[in-house]
């Protein structure tokens, strides 16, 4: 029994080995003394020190996190709505064409629609004089455009799985279907919110080929400035930077999954028989 | 099989002026091609305990929910206390519902769940309190106050389910299942808890069940439904001892079935002719043409046993014992009356079973009066 473990263990080593190695690496050498990012030469923390003043790379993540987070707020609210529509009505016009449309985002490459959502946005500036130039908006509406459908995705898994007599109960104790919305639908799904709010702001920080189509002049996105910078050559800097944010990611992560647990509890049992 | 003792010396539905609580007049919801409740008339008078009984898919579930408003008939009409609520979304209803599965609110305590239709009334914090208060002594889990569903038992979210659709004081309360997710033991003391509660605070229930034993225990009348229809109403006494159908009468406990045709006609004593031999002799107040076919129904407490051969019996039917089914309180015994029927029928086991005359393979006689069954003529 013990021995015939072995060979899991082994590959279980060399999995974990591969996907952690590299991210190891990486925040091992943001503590890296040298201008090489590849020699070790002593511990020390100038990067981080340096990266603090580095005015052009705090500028574009500060603007990355805004755009991610709007657009998070925004994907969300869409995309709670459109998985309401696709859940609670069996039937509407054109029912098959929003569905097949919220979804196209998620096989599309990410090539095609950054350069389709070029185009509107030139032909809207050139017909009604909207969006003025290219920038925070621009790319806050092609990270919704997208970001959308990876929310509607999670809450609508979720939301076909909420027992619908909890929410007939509530209409028949007098509530009516907004106050059945606001007290018992959103906080049983609010989960499924919570990660999906936390996925469209990850899509969104991670975004390079979109941001790079419909990106204008001074709002360069961390991805782009790092991107850019790769090119002339790696500076320690990003390795700081890129810890920092693993750091701030697995934090979030960290609250989500303890707030999706605590949400767990209260679920309850969902099993449900109509007729 | 317990028959409910009459617990109302009233009975409304006798009475031709009395003013029923609910009407639901000629409904029928469709879901597509299919008629889930077809064209149903019904009355339920104030304070009767009404039990909707049908096995799954007849379309009962699906007719409580049209009173509660959930759904909407497809025609017809629905009055309840006097108005018309056809049309009335399920919240402005002076109805309330206790799902089958309870449908308890997973992210509120057990108060705030009796709470939420009070708060939803706009009724005064001071009054809900008292009233919560009120609904969870009734119910007896006031010390299950704090609690969430998922700390519950089945038989305590049965409780906090039931308190919480009565907290409005609903001039009617629909139950849907109310036993159905609890197991057996639980079930029987419920099930006059629930009976009692109900005479204590005097709302009319309706409920729907497949359990004809649970209908049979607490209906003051009972309306069995088969394929969206409803194919009697009575008491339970009365479905179980005058079905008005085959169906009835076999849905409802276990029956013996003779089929043949009217011979003789004398008063309300009909004579019906069998493949059994001699003629059978039951009452029948219906008015029926000679030669009709007609299925006689026995219910199997109702028949004599015995050894003895008499030629004076009105109505006897000769037979083999085939099977004995001890059960301690009484036996069942299947006896072949013929190559391709066998009757079944139950004996009280007086005396001590060793002592019983009756065996296995034995030639016996089975008798019963004219009046201990009914005459089908479907």
């Amino acid at each position: 029994m013990r021995r015939g473990r072995w060979p899991l263990f082994t590959i279980l080593a060399f999995g974990y080995a591969f996907l952690y190695i590299p991210v190891a690496l990486l925040v091992i050498f943001s503590f890296n003394e040298s201008r090489l990012v590849t020699v070790w030469s002593g511990f020390s923390t100038k990067w981080y020190a340096e990266l603090f003043r580095n005015q052009q790379l705090l500028e574009a993540a500060w603007l990355s996190i805004r755009i991610a987070a709007v657009n998070a707020t925004f994907a969300v609210l869409l995309g709670t709505l459109s998985a309401n529509a696709l859940v609670r009505h069996r039937r509407f016009r054109g029912r098959g064409g929003f569905e097949l449309l919220l979804t196209a985002p998620l096989v599309m490459p990410d090539v095609i629609i950054g350069l389709s959502l070029l185009l509107l946005f030139v032909a809207l500036q050139q017909g009604i004089g909207w969006p003025d130039g290219r920038g925070f908006t621009t790319i806050t509406i092609a990270h919704i455009t997208f970001s959308l459908a990876y929310v509607a995705v999670v809450v609508r898994a979720r939301l076909s799985q909420l027992d619908r007599s909890l929410e007939e109960a509530a209409m028949d104790l007098g509530a009516r279907p907004l106050t059945v919305y606001l007290r018992i639908t959103l906080p049983l799904i609010a989960p499924a919110l919570l990660s999906g709010w936390l996925l469209a702001f990850t899509l969104s920080l991670d975004d390079l080929v979109v941001a790079s189509f419909v990106s204008g002049p001074g709002s360069t996105t961390l991805p782009m400035v790092i991107y850019a910078s790769v090119r002339m050559g790696v500076s320690p800097q990003i390795n700081a930077l890129a810890t920092l944010i693993m750091l701030f990611v697995a934090l979030a992560v960290v609250v989500a999954s303890l707030a999706l647990r605590s949400q767990a509890k209260d679920r309850g049992h969902r099993t449900n028989a109509r007729r | 099989m317990s028959v409910a003792i009459d617990r109302r010396a009233l009975e409304p539905w006798q009475d031709p002026s009395a003013v029923p609580f609910v009407r639901i007049e000629r409904v029928t919801k469709q879901f597509g091609d299919i008629y889930a409740v077809d064209d149903v008339s019904l009355s339920i008078f104030q304070g009767e305990f009404f039990s909707l009984l049908g096995s799954s898919g007849c379309g009962k579930s699906t007719l409580l929910r049209l009173l509660a408003g959930l759904d909407y008939p497809s025609s017809g009409r629905i009055f309840i206390d006097g108005a018309d609520v056809t049309d009335i979304p399920p919240y402005q209803r002076p109805v309330n519902m206790m799902f089958q599965s309870y449908a308890l609110f997973p992210h509120m305590t057990v108060e705030q769940n009796v709470e939420f239709g009070l708060e939803q009334e706009r009724m005064p914090r001071r009054e809900r309190a008292e009233r919560v208060g009120e609904m969870l002594d009734l119910l007896k889990i006031g010390e299950l106050r704090k609690r969430k569903p998922d700390q519950l038992s089945g038989g305590q979210r049965q409780r906090a389910a039931l308190a919480r659709s009565l907290a409005k004081h609903p001039k009617l309360l629909l139950l849907d299942e109310p036993l159905g997710a609890l197991d057996k033991r639980l079930r029987e003391n419920t099930q006059f808890e629930l009976v009692n509660l109900q005479e204590r605070i005097g709302t009319t229930f309706v409920t729907v069940t497949h359990d004809q034993e649970e209908a049979m225990t607490m209906s003051s009348r009972i309306a069995v439904m088969e394929a969206g229809r409803i194919l009697q109403i009575d008491t339970p006494t009365g479905i179980y001892e005058f079905p008005s159908n085959r169906f009835v009468a076999e849905f409802i406990g276990s029956v013996n079935l003779f089929e043949g045709r009217v011979m003789q006609r004398d008063g309300d004593l009909v004579t019906v002719e069998t493949r059994l031999g001699r003629p059978i002799q039951m009452r029948c107040p219906l008015p029926l043409a000679l030669g009709k076919p007609v299925t006689i129904a026995i219910r199997p407490e109702k028949i004599r046993l015995s050894a003895a051969y008499r030629d004076d019996a009105v109505n006897q039917i000769r037979g083999t014992v085939e099977d004995i089914a001890y059960l301690g309180d009484v036996s069942i015994y299947h006896v072949r009356i013929s190559p391709d029927q066998v009757t079944r029928m139950t004996l009280a086991n007086i005396q001590p079973q060793t002592e019983q005359e009756l065996t296995w393979g034995q030639e016996v006689a089975m008798e019963w009066s004219p009046t201990s069954g009914v005459v089908l003529t479907d």
